[in-house]
């Protein structure tokens, strides 16, 4: 028994919608980065879920192109999360909050 | 394309700079561990210190920069063309490349040079600023090398997230905190937008290589043409094309003008490179469709870059919405699509360095005191005090601008000439206005160091670095105003046929 790709593709596709709205409607540092995770995970199990369609060349042979990009962005978010909580903690040093609505020096 | 040798020797530049990277960062553990041994060192005995450990670090990363470029030009003088990659091709060194790889190179080594004096006077030596800086150019040479969507988007972020950190390196300023905030928050999800388009693009055609991308695109299909809207938007982003210029302006404000500067030349050709590269290799039938979707987006970006420029008050804000007309004037080039509008594209990229890294420089040279002078009145009656200074930035305005007898001009009028051979009337002629429109607020700093009396009187001094950039730079925007197509010192060099070269990639 398997699971349908439109399924997985579905699934992916909600996630993703639910990181951005998070991102771009959420005030709190913290809940926002959560919703950027939310996103890279919703795009690896995109290609997690598309290497099932794409598991063999025209040979037959065996392809991991969708795991193994996959793989590689994990290790991207890790990093991507680091730097994103790095910043933060220099911003919390310098002012007490973590609304992104306080950071309004630049504007226009 | 067959699964070509394993040649580790063809990353070369990629090692010595992410070398270059891990020793500037040991010799600095090294060096102040030495300079700062023993409890009673005074302040200003520390200072000066960190000053000449910061030279020996700048010295590091020049020479790291220059040998990865000598690296990349000297493996495509031998005929190095190969493709490298675990049985397919990930990265491919080719003409392009080697322009590109050069290209990025001279911005970091000028944007090295700049620093040298400007993070001591802002008091912020420390040595993670050159290791990040050679990171991110590692980045970057990624970047116009790839040739395939796990490539690319390992290249972004290698790119982008030293970048995040550099904008906020200035720790204690509130400012520079906020353009980091701003640019990490934007950029990670436009970068998380660019993956889940890669993934779309993976899903409908099977391949995560841009000439398989290409063969599995035939048919098209909607799951097809949202991944490549959602791919193109993410790259938009990166090179700060209208809509997705928003972070544009306050990171070029807050972050450390030496960073500034960098990212303004390095980024811009990395990005625009390997969205050239994409559009031709994966995208080669959807000419029209996609040439339409370019040109809005050049056209928007050329009227709302102009535009907002106008009503700043602030250089470096100002600036920055020059970045974002001149990212929408090489979109133009990208809407027409041909190989004359690539070359012209690549030897705008080329003109532009010289013209952003000698403007900012100009900037830097200002700052001191622990802070930047970059607001328009600090320029006021600059010409009576620094007259050198005032007229090489009135040379990188001019050019900026496009004005006949600066190699601004050459660049534009080669890209208009593209345009227009290719049709893209509509667009050159936006061109043309807008860049008119520009002549107003780059010619309101001449006018305000001309004309106005000089209000405060900073004692400060161009260091030897600065000038030799900003000679450097001075020289190179005079020079390929005359002698673009020329050779007048039997060099056996034409800076177009460089370009043209580089622009024929394909075959």
């Amino acid at each position: 028994m398997s699971i349908p790709i439109e399924h997985v593709i579905s699934l992916s596709a909600l996630l993703f919608v639910i990181g951005v709205v998070g991102a771009l409607t959420r005030r709190n540092l913290i809940v926002i980065l959560m919703s950027i995770e939310l996103m890279l995970n919703a795009a690896n199990l995109a290609l997690v879920g598309f290497n099932r369609v794409w598991s063999v060349t025209a040979e037959g042979a065996a392809r991991y192109d969708g795991q193994v990009f996959a793989l590689m962005v994990i290790a991207v978010a890790a990093a991507e999360v680091a730097v994103g909580l790095g910043i933060l903690l220099s911003l919390i040093r310098n002012r007490d909050s973590l609304n992104v609505d306080d950071a309004s020096l630049l504007r226009w | 394309m067959e699964a070509e040798a394993f040649d580790v020797a063809a990353l070369a530049p990629l090692g010595f700079v992410a070398i270059g990277a891990l020793v500037t960062l040991m010799l600095e553990v090294v060096l102040s561990r030495r300079a700062f041994v023993g409890e009673g060192v005074d302040p200003e005995t520390r200072l000066v210190a960190r000053a000449r450990i910061g030279i020996v670090l700048a010295f590091a990363s020049s020479a790291a920069i220059v040998l990865a470029m000598y690296a990349a030009i000297y493996q495509f003088e031998l005929g190095f063309e190969t493709a490298f990659g675990p049985g397919r091709p990930m990265l491919q060194l080719d003409a392009l490349s080697t322009f590109a790889t050069a290209l990025i190179g001279l911005g970091a080594l000028l944007s090295v040079w700049l620093s040298i004096t400007y993070l001591p006077a802002l008091r912020i030596n420390h040595g993670e600023y050159y290791a990040l800086l050679l990171l991110s150019t590692a980045g970057m040479f990624v970047l116009v090398s790839a040739v395939d969507l796990i490539s690319l988007y390992l290249g972004l972020e290698l790119t982008s997230l030293p970048i995040y950190a550099l904008a906020g390196f200035n720790r204690r300023r509130l400012r520079s905190n906020e353009a980091a905030l701003k640019y990490f928050l934007m950029g990670a999800v436009a970068s998380a937008v660019l993956l889940y388009g890669m993934a779309l693009l993976y899903g409908a055609t099977g391949h995560t290589d841009f000439t398989g991308i290409s063969q599995g695109f035939a048919g098209g299909g909607g799951l097809a043409l949202s991944g490549l809207a959602l791919v193109i938007a993410g790259l938009a982003f990166k090179v700060s094309v209208v809509p997705f210029h928003q972070w544009t302006p306050d990171v070029y404000e807050g972050a450390p003008t030496s960073v500034t500067a960098f990212m303004a030349v390095t980024v811009k050709t990395a990005g625009f490179v390997v969205l050239m590269r994409f559009l031709v290799l994966a995208l080669p039938e959807m000419g029209e469709k996609v040439s339409v979707l370019l040109g809005v987006l050049a056209g928007l970006s050329m009227l709302i870059g102009n535009l907002m420029a106008v009503v700043q008050d602030n250089v470096k804000r100002m600036l920055a919405y020059s970045a974002v007309a001149h990212a929408g004037y090489l979109m133009v080039g990208f809407a027409a699509g041909t190989p004359e509008a690539w070359t012209a594209v690549l030897f705008y990229l080329f003109v532009y360095l010289f013209m952003t890294v000698g403007v900012f420089c100009v900037v830097i040279a200002l700052a001191q005191g622990g802070r930047e002078w970059d607001s328009i009145e600090d320029f006021a009656g600059l010409a009576s005090q620094r007259p050198a200074l005032a007229a090489v930035m009135t040379l990188f305005l001019l050019s900026l601008a496009g004005i006949p007898g600066t190699a601004g001009f050459m660049a534009k009028f080669y890209l208009v000439v593209a345009a227009v051979d290719a049709g893209q009337i509509a667009l050159v002629l936006i061109l043309v206005g807008t860049s008119m429109v520009s002549f107003f607020y780059y010619l309101r700093l001449p006018v305000v160091m001309y004309m106005q009396k000089r209000r405060q009187d900073p004692d400060a001094e161009t260091s030897s670095s600065e000038i030799v950039v900003l000679a450097l730079c001075a020289a190179a925007i005079l020079y390929f105003a005359f002698f673009a197509q020329a050779d007048p010192f039997g060099t056996g060099v034409r800076a177009l046929d460089v370009a043209g070269r580089a622009a024929d990639f394909l075959h």
